[in-house]
């Protein structure tokens, strides 16, 4: 691989673009391929297969061929609501995975710099935090203020916009409470009961990052689910 | 949803670059059977032999930074290998697993 090649790699990661690495295993040759962009000429005969790897996110060998595609895939978008102790361990165990996390709580004194170095804490209402944040169904949402002012109005958010993991911390009274404030807001309970309430998986551990450990291994199954 | 593990080895192999070394990456381009790590993985190795990722669960990683090391010292810019089951013969180089790879070997130029 050209250094060259290589360098505009860890660009276009940096930029969150999907993109693919295309090598001709002869030669060693390599390639970017982006969508609506087109192949080297020596290329160009494999592009039906290329696209289809790309569309299905694969990395592989062309069949027949000495053609490698490396597929790119941008990294899920996790939104916390809460700078609580938490999230600090969620931050962390999110480095080594591909979980892009963005923090909303609208308590200056959680979202200070000091306790979240490197990362970007949106220090707003969810209603306002949302307007700058883009989310869709490849989005994930943690709630873990458990403080119905701030909590419901961001689940609201992702119920709607069907986020595919949505979990909120809190006792099964609690959430039993959140519940029924969700369903008297005209939600029905098939997405009422899509919530992973009370969140996580049972480890048993009550500490911050064991609950933060619980929490990311039940995203991490979800995100295999799906 | 595919999510993949975001390993850095690239970024890693960038920074290995400018600091001066060699730099060759290995890739899992195929496998057969159960392995323990997917297509696409991937391990970088220098002229010294200092390695970082990986290409399988630690079966065959000696005999890839021995080819990489061979790969740079030869100057040729790319090799294929491939590792199959090993025998019950101590201390040869194969995937217990019972799986097969292929491993693609890339000088960064």
């Amino acid at each position: 691989m050209k250094l060259q090649t290589l360098r505009s790699i860890i660009e276009k990661k940096k930029n969150k673009s999907e993109f693919a690495i295309i090598t001709n295993l002869s030669n060693g040759e390599s390639e970017i391929f982006e969508k609506d962009k087109s192949l080297s000429k020596e290329m160009q005969i494999y592009s039906n297969q290329i696209n289809e790897f790309f569309k299905l996110k694969k990395n592989g060998v062309i069949e027949n061929s000495e053609i490698f595609v490396e597929t790119y895939v941008l990294p899920i978008k996790v939104i916390v609501v809460g700078a609580v102790h938490i999230a600090q361990y969620l931050v962390d165990f999110s480095k080594s995975l591909n979980f892009e996390i963005s923090i909303i709580d609208p308590r200056g004194y959680f979202a200070s710099e000091q306790r979240f170095p490197e990362m970007k804490i949106i220090n707003k209402w969810p209603d306002e935090a949302f307007k700058e944040i883009e989310t869709n169904e490849n989005t994930a949402l943690i709630a873990l203020t458990h403080d119905p002012k701030i909590d419901d109005p961001a689940l609201q958010h992702a119920l709607n916009k069907k986020f595919y993991y949505i979990g909120a911390l809190g006792s099964k009274k609690t959430h039993e409470n959140r519940c029924q404030r969700l369903k008297e807001a005209g939600f029905n309970n098939e997405q009422i009961n899509s919530i992973h309430g009370p969140i996580g998986i049972k480890l048993g551990g009550r500490s911050a990052p064991e609950i933060a450990l619980s929490i990311i291994a039940q995203l991490v199954s979800e995100t295999y689910k799906k | 949803m595919k999510n993949s593990f975001d390993e850095k080895i690239l970024e890693e192999a960038n920074d290995w670059v400018n600091a001066n070394q060699k730099v060759v990456l290995a890739t899992v381009i195929q496998t057969w059977g159960s392995s323990p790590r997917q297509v696409g993985s991937r391990m970088i190795v220098n002229e010294k032999g200092d390695f970082s990722g990986s290409v399988s669960g630690g079966c065959v990683e000696s005999a890839v930074v021995r080819e990489c090391i061979s790969l740079i010292k030869d100057n040729k810019p790319c090799k294929r290998l491939e590792f199959k089951v090993s025998n019950e013969s101590a201390w040869e180089v194969g995937l217990a697993c019972g799986g097969e790879i292929a491993v693609y070997l890339e000088q960064v130029n």
